[in-house]
């Protein structure tokens, strides 16, 4: 891990990741990315305040692990990105709270920004995900994220597409994209 | 070889065959010369890294190893785990027959429909040591490899460490191979 981690995260963002870990990879999964991070002591984070917070270095070195074994893995990124929001947010929240929130339980230099919203399309600008920022890792986890969180909020008769661009992982600003979400009526 | 600059590579492997056939025992042998004597079936997929070194082809190699669990309840989400992967030893237990038909029945097409189309895969007969209760000759074993087309047939015993390092390092060595790089292999 190379950079500068300043910055906070809310216990139940890593509760939610830590879930979606479960959901997908199921226990030993999970466990093998703690212990990658020789964080197993978080485990327990979910008996803890939700609101607390737990320091973005900590929260980095999970990132890093989940980066390192997930290698090469990018359906399975974007699997636990869909999980991940599905534990974070359950119900109840219109895609645009869901991004404020998103923002303001975790602060470090990153950003989610909606820059156009309308019946037919929903455009984001991402600065600096924090979940691949690596090179040679995708942003799959915040795209599912994203996928997962939009198509939970559009009415029944609404569908999202979102065509899933291969990234250049090499460039060290891949992490700084546009996603375009659109949305079609059936 | 020609080019003295030190390669990089990381690869994903999966050890792939029925419940308790010793897919964990035998990355527990190889990565520290360990055996568990209680069985305890591994949850979704247990995933760990080991660095070696091949000083024969001047490279650094991170292993991804994916112990993926052989009950039938991940069927689903198995599918996912396949991405990505280089490789894969295929294990059967010596001692029950049903765990090397379905080497053919079940875990060969899977890797093949969900693994990469030019993925390497060495089969594995395991329990060695078991003299007494061996069901499955080492003809079938090597009549199989050959019919599945797998680069090696090697028995194992997880619990002495026999063979275990070279099935290790031959299957990389193989992918390697297959990948272009130019080397004499035994």
């Amino acid at each position: 891990m190379i950079g500068d981690y300043k910055g906070t995260v809310k216990n139940k963002v890593v509760v939610a990741l830590l879930q979606a870990y479960h959901d997908i990879l199921d226990y030993d999964g999970m466990k093998s990315i703690l212990r990658e991070a020789e964080m197993m002591y978080i485990k327990d984070v979910r008996d803890e305040n939700p609101n607390d917070s737990i320091d973005f270095f900590s929260f980095k070195k999970i990132i890093s692990a989940q980066n390192c074994l997930l290698y090469d893995s990018s359906d399975l990124l974007f699997e636990i990105g869909k999980k991940f929001s599905f534990y974070l947010f359950p119900f109840g929240k219109s895609f645009e709270e869901i991004i404020d929130e998103i923002n303001s339980s975790i602060i470090t230099n990153w950003r989610v920004n909606i820059i156009k919203n309308n019946e037919n399309e929903i455009i984001l600008q991402v600065h600096r995900c924090i979940f691949c920022s690596e090179i040679g890792v995708p942003c799959d986890l915040l795209k599912g994220f994203l996928v997962h969180s939009l198509q939970k909020s559009l009415p029944s008769e609404y569908r999202l597409t979102y065509e899933r661009d291969k990234e250049d992982v090499n460039d060290p600003n891949h992490n700084s994209f546009i996603a375009k979400l659109k949305i079609e009526k059936y | 070889m020609g080019d003295d600059k030190k390669r990089q590579w990381a690869l994903k492997l999966a050890l792939l065959g029925d419940p308790a056939v010793g897919k964990t025992s035998l990355i527990d042998k190889y990565i520290t010369d360990s055996f568990n004597e209680n069985y305890q079936p591994t949850l979704g997929v247990n995933i760990v890294t080991k660095d070696i070194k091949l000083e024969e082809i001047n490279s650094d190699i991170r292993l991804l190893l994916w112990d993926i669990a052989g009950q039938a309840k991940y069927e689903l989400t198995r599918k996912m785990f396949f991405q990505g992967c280089s490789g894969a030893l295929f294990v059967y237990d010596k001692t029950r027959y049903s765990t090397f038909e379905n080497i053919t029945s079940k875990w060969l097409e899977d890797f093949i429909k969900f693994g990469k189309p030019d993925g390497v895969y060495i089969l594995i007969g395991n329990k060695l040591d078991l003299k007494d209760s061996i069901k499955v000759s080492s003809e079938e074993g090597k009549l199989l490899s050959q019919k599945i087309n797998a680069t090696e047939f090697i028995e194992t015993s997880a619990k002495y460490g026999e063979n275990v390092e070279m099935a290790f390092k031959k299957l990389v060595l193989h992918i390697l191979k297959k990948s272009g790089v130019k080397f004499e292999l035994d």
